[in-house]
């Protein structure tokens, strides 16, 4: 693994480009600041997988958000998984 | 570009609707689009997010108009043309 | 549409193409319906009862089976191996202070390996598209009230790990045996779409 894993208790922010294709990290949590929660292993990024590229494992999270910090409203968390490059915190 | 399987947050579906004593597969033809998929993803010949995205390319219309299964055999059908394995016309309806 | 005319239409389709396969090679003679049989008796929501029920009885299990549940499965006699690869399995508890609730937002991700197919109702954009913006009025339509100091967590199920609710032993149940006690647990309580 060449790329450090972000640990639990970290706030990070995921990315708001709108990529071309697919992509598991969902649109509402797109552009939003939460906390890694756990690291839950190593995959190659399904977004480069399903493009046909043969890529690297890389750190996948459970991320914690607030669902006002996503929706503007609502009292309860919303964990999303996701992989390192739908990151870009620390925030 | 968001696509139309990306509904976390959306408003405007229809009420959710509990089937009772649900059978695991209610037609005969969802169990083998079913095997026919896990059969495919293990020789190879596509993977599960090449699966997942050959759905998500479907048409809008197309995709809710679909029930699930007929969304997996739309993509599977996708995918054996883009792969060289099957014509569109040996598959079209 | 006819129903009927259309359901025989793709059916039809569908054997066109199992037949192209086999013809190239691509599907052995017999193997899509071996692989219906092996699902048919592969996964069920009894497999996450069971689970449930070891863990209200057996508190080092539930210990284990929060921290690592793929490691603790072969302790019930199951996995989360039979699909398509071996994928992990995270288990979140219910407790006084959360209540948790799952889903996948962008597809239908669900432990089918230990569980089965997931419900109809679980795969609809209808529950998808609003639980994880208002997970309370979507519980209270399956009936299920969460005190209002009661945290609710939602899990989507979004990348390769898969999710199962352990929830709360119910009150009163001091009396029953673990096999009781299994036959107390649902398919939607380990979705988290009931208290049980």
């Amino acid at each position: 693994m060449t790329r450090a894993a972000f640990a639990p208790g970290t706030r990070v922010r995921t990315r708001a480009a709108d990529r071309d294709g697919h992509s598991r990290l969902p649109r509402y949590a797109r552009g939003a600041t939460g906390t890694v929660v756990e690291v839950a292993g190593h995959h190659p990024l399904a977004d480069d997988r399903a493009r046909g590229l043969d890529v690297a494992p890389q750190p996948v999270y459970h991320v914690r958000f607030r669902a006002a910090d996503l929706f503007g409203a609502g009292e309860h968390t919303v964990t999303v998984e996701l992989w390192h490059d739908h990151l870009e915190g620390p925030a | 570009m968001s696509r139309i399987n990306d509904v976390g947050g959306m408003t405007g579906f229809p009420a959710i609707v509990e089937e009772p004593d649900e059978p695991r597969f209610h037609e005969d033809w969802e169990a083998h689009v079913f095997a026919l998929n896990g059969a495919l993803i293990k020789r190879g010949i596509y993977n599960l997010d090449e699966f997942r995205d050959a759905q998500e390319r479907l048409p809008v219309a197309e995709f809710l108009g679909s029930s699930y299964y007929e969304r997996w055999f739309a993509a599977i059908t996708t995918l054996l043309a883009e792969k060289g394995v099957l014509a569109r016309e040996e598959t079209a309806p | 549409m006819s129903g009927e005319h259309h359901s025989s239409d793709i059916s039809a389709r569908v054997r066109r193409v199992e037949a192209l396969l086999e013809e190239r090679g691509l599907l052995g003679p017999g193997e899509i319906d071996q692989r219906i049989d092996e699902f048919a008796a592969g996964g069920t929501p009894a497999n996450g009862a069971r689970v449930v029920a070891r863990a209200w009885v057996d508190p080092g299990f539930r210990a284990r089976l929060l921290d690592d549940a793929n490691a603790v499965l072969p302790e019930v006699g199951l996995s989360m191996a039979g699909g398509l690869q071996e994928q992990r399995l995270k288990v979140v508890a219910n407790t006084d202070d959360v209540h948790n609730v799952l889903v996948c937002t962008l597809c239908s991700c669900y432990p089918i390996a230990l569980l089965g197919p997931s419900p109809s109702w679980y795969k609809s954009e209808a529950y998808r598209s609003r639980v994880v913006r208002d997970p309370r009025s979507v519980l209270a339509e399956f009936g299920v009230t969460v005190p209002p100091d009661t945290g609710i967590a939602v899990w989507d199920a979004s990348a390769e790990s898969r999710y199962m609710v352990l929830p709360r032993r119910p009150a009163g149940t001091d009396d029953l045996d673990e096999a009781e006690l299994t036959a107390l647990v649902t398919r939607r309580g380990l979705i988290g779409t009931a208290l049980v």
